[in-house]
């Protein structure tokens, strides 16, 4: 749907790109400023509103907001990529690997696929992280399996677009193996429309795991996390409202700025 | 679509939706639905046992002693080999009974169904205010995508589909329970209490999931409107003057509904399932709270049930969808006449 992307304005992504250089630059240099350590607590400062000193104010244990949400999307963008980047090897592997296969080969990985789409997402999260700690290798893993199979019904799908294009089926007369076939002709036709549906399930991942932390199943307590804080925050909202706002308004920034820059049609 | 098309001919053309063509297609989608529940419900029991913990020691925690768990073990049957408790299992579940939860020392459909019952109200008031309401602003802005007013609700819209239910839910929250206080903020009420008393506990949490669910449709109607609208049948319509009214309603409305039936049927599973956060923060006693209680208790008997429902579910909303797709097809009415 080209004449879609035209209405929305190039300026919006801009600013969509800024947000996210910004928000990548302050995930990898925010340990150089050498800001509030973020398990400081101080009984005397709790819940104080914004000030010189706290510039966000502080949370009910007196702890800095400021430095705890500059600090509070780290684990859920690195967690969130190594995710990502294992969903999308899986899901371009196992949905281009179908289509080129073709047969009850691809007819049986496609059953997998929607197979996979049927499992709920939100308990199969709740049940490792309960049953096996709140382990981050463990987490991106799951993740990365469990949104695999959108990623790799678009490759297949995509996949199977090119295959009866000449230069796929000169490809395969002159008698190029799969992989081959795979890596030079069709990985460089699919990446942009596969690419677009990674960055989608990237959105997804964070929001899982930012809502899994909110429940408490994310990270482990001290550590700042946007999820967890916005959870351990609402209890005294009333009293510091920024203490909620703050890790809210980054968050949605980060995955709206990602949106923005994903085409949806 | 020539497929169907020639084997209706072939078999002498019958004059309803469920012709021979789509009768097949429609029971295969059956059979495949109910292989992939009773698969997905084997791989669900032996994924849940593999688990470390059972009943037992949920109910006897980490204090329990060997002895004291292996013998609530031997009186529950627990220690049976696997093949034996699944195929025990299977047929309790064959004959309507859910099981027994050990912790809560209660049968599991007692436990469940007022929760089902709970989740199921909630997520109907979501739909209702939801889908009427997506599919008219999805037909409108999917009409005049250039408008102002449909730039502005564009975006809203991936604003509301894109901030997780707890950030949209603390923030109505934040306004309608502390700033201007007209919904309570926590359900107070006990889980069985009647939907009269649950009514003023249901709005905001069905707010919250609306948004969401809303944008989804919203978005999926217009996208099918601003593709049919540049068919040529539209273009055909338009020249032989008829009503601009009609031909939104009548012309581009059936043709776009397909991919609109299938993501309210995708949505409406996602919200009888259990919607986890929304209940969690608004404590909403529905299966989605059930299935977080269970979870931080292991209580395994109990987290069974609600995955398979939840399974159950989104098949079965997923094969209403492909039926109603199939009777709704705006092709297959022209076919009859």
């Amino acid at each position: 749907m080209k004449f879609f992307t035209k209405d929305r304005t190039p300026r919006g992504k801009i600013l969509a790109y800024c947000v996210l250089v910004l928000h990548g630059a302050i995930a990898l240099f925010v340990p150089i400023l050498h800001l509030t350590p973020t398990d400081e607590q101080d009984a005397t400062t709790m819940l104080q509103g914004i000030s010189v000193d706290h510039w966000l104010g502080t949370d009910g244990l007196g702890r800095d907001v400021f430095s705890r949400v500059l600090h509070g999307g780290r684990p859920s963008l690195v967690i969130a990529l190594v995710a990502t980047a294992i969903a999308a090897m899986i899901g371009v592997l196992l949905g281009s690997f179908a289509a080129l296969a073709g047969g009850w080969i691809d007819e049986a990985l496609s059953r997998l696929i929607d197979f996979l789409l049927a499992v709920p997402t939100l308990i199969l999260l709740l049940l490792i992280a309960s049953f096996f700690g709140q382990d981050p290798v463990i987490l991106s893993l799951t993740l990365g399996l469990m949104y695999a199979p959108p990623i790799a019904r678009v490759s297949r799908a995509s996949t199977q677009i090119l295959l009866a294009r000449d230069f796929v089926r000169v490809a395969r007369l002159q008698g190029g193996n799969g992989l081959t076939i795979l890596v030079s002709e069709i990985l460089p036709n699919i990446w942009q429309v596969v690419f677009n549906e990674i960055a989608m399930q990237f959105t997804w991942i964070i929001l899982a795991f930012s809502s899994l932390s909110f429940l408490g199943l994310g990270v482990t307590p001290p550590t700042p996390e946007w999820g967890l804080m916005i959870a351990e925050a609402r209890s005294y909202m009333t009293i510091n409202p920024v203490s909620v706002i703050a890790p809210i308004c980054m968050l949605a920034s980060l995955v709206l700025a990602v949106q923005a820059l994903v085409d949806h049609e | 679509m020539g497929l169907s098309q020639s084997s209706s001919m072939l078999f002498g053309g019958k004059t309803s939706a469920f012709r021979d063509g789509n009768v097949k297609s429609i029971l295969q989608r059956v059979f495949f639905s109910t292989c992939a529940f009773v698969a997905l419900a084997a791989v669900a029991f032996i994924g849940i046992d593999a688990l470390p913990g059972d009943g037992c020691t949920a109910l006897l925690g980490r204090f329990g002693t060997d002895e004291q768990v292996s013998e609530c073990r031997t009186e529950n049957e627990l220690d049976q080999p696997l093949i034996n408790r699944l195929g025990s299992w299977a047929n309790d579940l064959v004959h309507g009974d859910l099981g027994y939860s050990i912790k809560r020392d209660q049968s599991v459909d007692e436990i469940i169904l007022p929760r089902i019952r709970n989740t199921l109200f909630l997520g109907l008031v979501a739909a209702v205010i939801a889908f009427p309401s997506a599919v008219v602003i999805g037909l409108l802005v999917g009409r005049f995508p250039k408008s102002r007013v449909g730039r502005i609700i564009n975006a809203g819209s991936v604003i509301m589909m894109t901030l997780p239910e707890f950030v949209t839910a603390t923030i109505l929250w934040l306004v309608f329970a502390i700033w201007i206080p007209i919904f309570p903020g926590v359900t107070v009420v006990s889980s069985d209490a009647s939907l009269a008393e649950l009514l003023p506990n249901v709005w905001m949490p069905a707010l919250t999931l609306a948004a969401v669910v809303f944008a989804h449709s919203m978005r999926t109607t217009r996208a099918g409107v601003s593709v049919v609208q540049m068919m040529p049948f539209i273009e055909s319509a338009r020249l032989r003057g008829t009503n601009e009214r009609v031909i939104l309603f009548r012309h581009i409305l059936p043709a776009a509904l397909p991919p609109v039936v299938n993501a309210i049927a995708v949505d409406l599973a996602w919200l009888f399932t259990g919607t986890f956060v929304t209940e969690a923060v608004f404590n909403y006693r529905g299966l989605g709270r059930l299935a977080i209680d269970a979870i931080s208790d292991r209580d395994t008997s109990l987290i069974l049930p609600i995955v398979l429902f939840s399974l159950a579910m989104y098949l079965t909303m997923s094969l209403v969808a492909d039926i109603v797709v199939k009777i709704l097809d705006p092709r297959l009415r022209v076919e009859r006449r």
